[in-house]
């Protein structure tokens, strides 16, 4: 048996043994098999790793600022009290509805950043069943003159992974994002229109 | 060929290793076997009580119990050292207190029926185990930092980690807030775990519980605090075919181990520590067959509890079981025993056998409070040891050995109508030690002539060490709505 062959070995016989010797050691004493049961390094309580948390599948956010979070912002007509200022309030618990499709919302963002990504968040509660919307993603200076940084697409929203979807651009120019959303799967025999709990957006 | 020589390697590794798991396998067979686990990186051991088996260091927690043995809804828990290791054989035990006031002197071990005398020397206690169990040992003849050593059996039917069905929670300290269980689910808690958790078990069937180590509730206030609520250990609600094997319960923030309206439930080699308020320990409501086995609980409310409150109870089993009562009643049936509402209500078929109750400090023993207007009938204790009938009482009230009775209280539901109770057996009774070393009385009171106590049969009646054989040696009072209570 080659040295290659040895190595080989060794590591199977090891990673067999493994579950065993990873927390406990068992030893002979006198007439006693003596099993010593482990306890791994921890530095305080932990969550139990057979009980993975939620929101370690949730999609993440960019960790910078969310530029959008209580800029004024002007939306389409809305259903019944799902108004929008519920759109940047930092609550997932609020959200907006539009009334019918076309929806769209634009950002003030009180000044000219270069943003690079956003995000929309619906409650991430497993009652809110599964659902897509078809989202698009424009950008403007001025308020008036907007151009497509994101063309339209059908995102999902899945609370298994907190309900939230990232979509990240090459970076633009802009001191008001509009966004315009024209289908919810979730909606079609209602009144049909848009939900977002939260917009977000980021440098 | 050639080209699938790099298996054989493989193919040897996997045998050898086979190998030795046989050869492990068949040691733990044949041989005496001990199991210590070592306690979370993250707690100490205690600087009470330091507990060795065979020269090996066991983890002791500090775990809260109750020395105040009246009601306090107030009340601030105490500590006493607890451990627990796995065996099979015969082992050597050594114990020194360095928390105590002064050096022990001596040293008990409980339950004395096991023939235990501890040898002391130089402020150690020492002395052999050859059956697993429950053991107390007190100190100096005072109970404060009384030691619980649970000595367990080897574990068996270990479920396979690799189950998608098994949630196995291995050594250390874990934390999350509630832990639900669905059909056919099994959680493993292993010794060396610390899990601050509840675990709930609702409209579900075939779970089990299984594992050596411990569910804490102490970082929770007790339940009745401002801010605080009940967060019940193991809380089994409309379920049925569960198991619950071999764990510890301990600083719970209210009741310990629960069942509602469950059927066919079996619990085994459970330990209950409880010090805080409403800690009561097995409590059943509204059950039908269960089966509570080699378990023990040491708690600040009563012990053995089985309750009316959505239908009747029905083949509730206690046996070889071990409780310490730091107040209230050590095997309690009521208060309430129609807290639903419900058409004729029955709690009967119902055994406490071979109970040994190491300490009751404060109400009866054994005790009937048919408190609405259930029928209880078919109630047998067999062979029920208590060490220390210590009942304080309130006030000079509730100071009885057994108290059986058909009134209102603050429990009661119904207030308007009256139960009966029928047919109770108390075969094999025997009293070791009470507070003032005198026989302490027993009361019987029914309500009137339609609800009244009817057919209670005491024999095999042995209090410090004089056999009973009347109810006036039994020092019984029974008012005329109670009929054919005999001692013999």
């Amino acid at each position: 048996m080659n040295l290659r062959y040895c190595m080989v070995f060794l590591a199977v016989a090891l990673l067999a043994l493994l579950p065993a010797a990873a927390c406990a050691e068992t030893l002979e004493d006198g007439e006693f098999l003596v099993t010593i049961v482990r306890s791994p390094e921890q530095a305080q309580a932990e969550r139990p790793p057979c009980f993975p948390d939620p929101a370690d599948l949730y999609i993440q956010l960019p960790e910078t600022e969310n530029i959008a979070l209580g800029k004024p912002i002007e939306a389409s007509l809305h259903n019944d009290v799902y108004v929008s200022r519920n759109l940047n309030d930092g609550k997932v618990e609020t959200y907006w509805e539009s009334k019918g499709f076309p929806a769209e919302m634009t950002v003030d963002l009180e000044g000219t950043h270069t943003v690079s990504a956003v995000a929309f968040c619906l409650n991430p509660s497993a009652i809110w069943e599964p659902r897509t919307q078809e989202i698009a993603v424009l950008a403007s200076l001025d308020g008036e003159h907007y151009t497509e940084v994101v063309p339209a697409a059908v995102y999902g929203f899945d609370a298994q992974f907190g309900n939230r979807i990232r979509i990240d651009f090459s970076p633009a120019e802009a001191a008001y994002v509009r966004v315009v959303i024209t289908s919810n799967s979730a909606y079609p025999a209602h009144s049909g229109g848009a939900q977002v709990a939260e917009i977000c957006i980021f440098e | 060929m050639r080209r699938f020589r790099f298996l054989l390697p493989v193919l040897a590794a996997v045998l050898f290793a086979a190998g030795i798991s046989a050869a492990v396998s068949e040691a733990a067979q044949r041989k005496n076997l001990l199991t210590i686990y070592e306690g979370p990186k993250t707690m100490e051991s205690s600087r009470t009580a330091s507990v060795s088996v065979n020269g090996y260091e066991l983890f002791v927690y500090d775990v809260m119990v109750n020395h105040e043995h009246i009601w306090n809804a107030n009340t601030q828990p105490s500590r006493t050292p607890m451990a627990y290791f796995d065996f099979r054989g015969e082992v050597a035990v050594e114990i020194r207190m360095p928390g105590l006031e002064r050096e022990v002197e001596s040293a008990e071990v409980l339950p004395g029926s096991a023939g235990i005398v501890p040898e002391v020397q130089d402020g150690a206690v020492r002395f052999s185990l050859s059956e697993p169990g429950q053991y107390t040992v007190v100190f100096n003849g005072n109970v404060n930092k009384a030691l619980h050593l649970f000595a367990n059996p080897p574990e068996e039917n270990v479920p396979d980690r690799d189950d998608p069905g098994v949630y196995y929670i291995g050594p250390g300290e874990w934390t999350m807030d509630a832990i639900v269980l669905k059909d056919n689910e099994t959680l493993y808690l292993s010794g060396g775990a610390v899990l601050h958790s509840i675990v709930s078990v609702a409209n579900a069937k075939n779970v089990r519980i299984c594992g050596r180590g411990m569910i804490d509730g102490s970082d929770y206030p007790a339940w009745n605090q401002p801010g605080s609520y009940a967060r019940v250990p193991i809380n089994l609600d409309h379920s049925r075919e569960v198991t619950v094997e071999g764990i510890i319960v301990a600083n719970s923030n209210c009741w310990n181990v629960n069942s509602y309206s469950c059927r066919d439930v079996a619990m085994n080699n459970v330990k209950v520590i409880s010090g805080r308020q409403n800690g009561d320990g097995f409590t059943f409501q509204s059950c039908v067959n269960h089966t509570v086995t080699d378990c023990f609980a040491r708690t600040w409310d009563d012990s053995l509890v089985i309750k009316n409150y959505s239908g009747s109870s029905r083949g509730i089993t206690f046996r070889n079981c071990q409780i310490w009562t730091d107040l209230a009643q050590s095997m309690e049936i009521g208060y309430e025993t129609d807290k639903g509402l419900t058409l004729d209500p029955e709690i009967s078929e119902v055994l406490f056998e071979n109970i040994t109750v190491l300490y009751n400090f404060h109400k009866p023993v054994i005790s009937i409070h048919n408190s609405d207007d259930a029928f209880v009938h078919g109630i047998t204790y067999r062979n029920i040891l208590v060490e220390n009938a210590f009942m304080q009482g309130d006030n000079g009230n509730n100071k009885e050995l057994i108290e059986m009775t058909l009134q209102n209280s603050s429990w009661s539901t119904v207030r308007d109508e009256f139960g009966s109770i029928d047919d109770v057996l108390i075969d094999g009774l025997t009293v070791l030690r009470t507070a003032d070393g005198k026989i302490p009385r027993s009361r019987f009171a029914g309500q009137d002539a339609e609800h009244r106590i009817t057919n209670v049969t005491l024999r095999n009646v042995t209090i410090l060490g004089t056999a009973i054989t009347s109810p006036e040696e039994m020092k019984i009072s029974a008012n005329e709505y109670c009929g054919g209570i005999t001692v013999r």
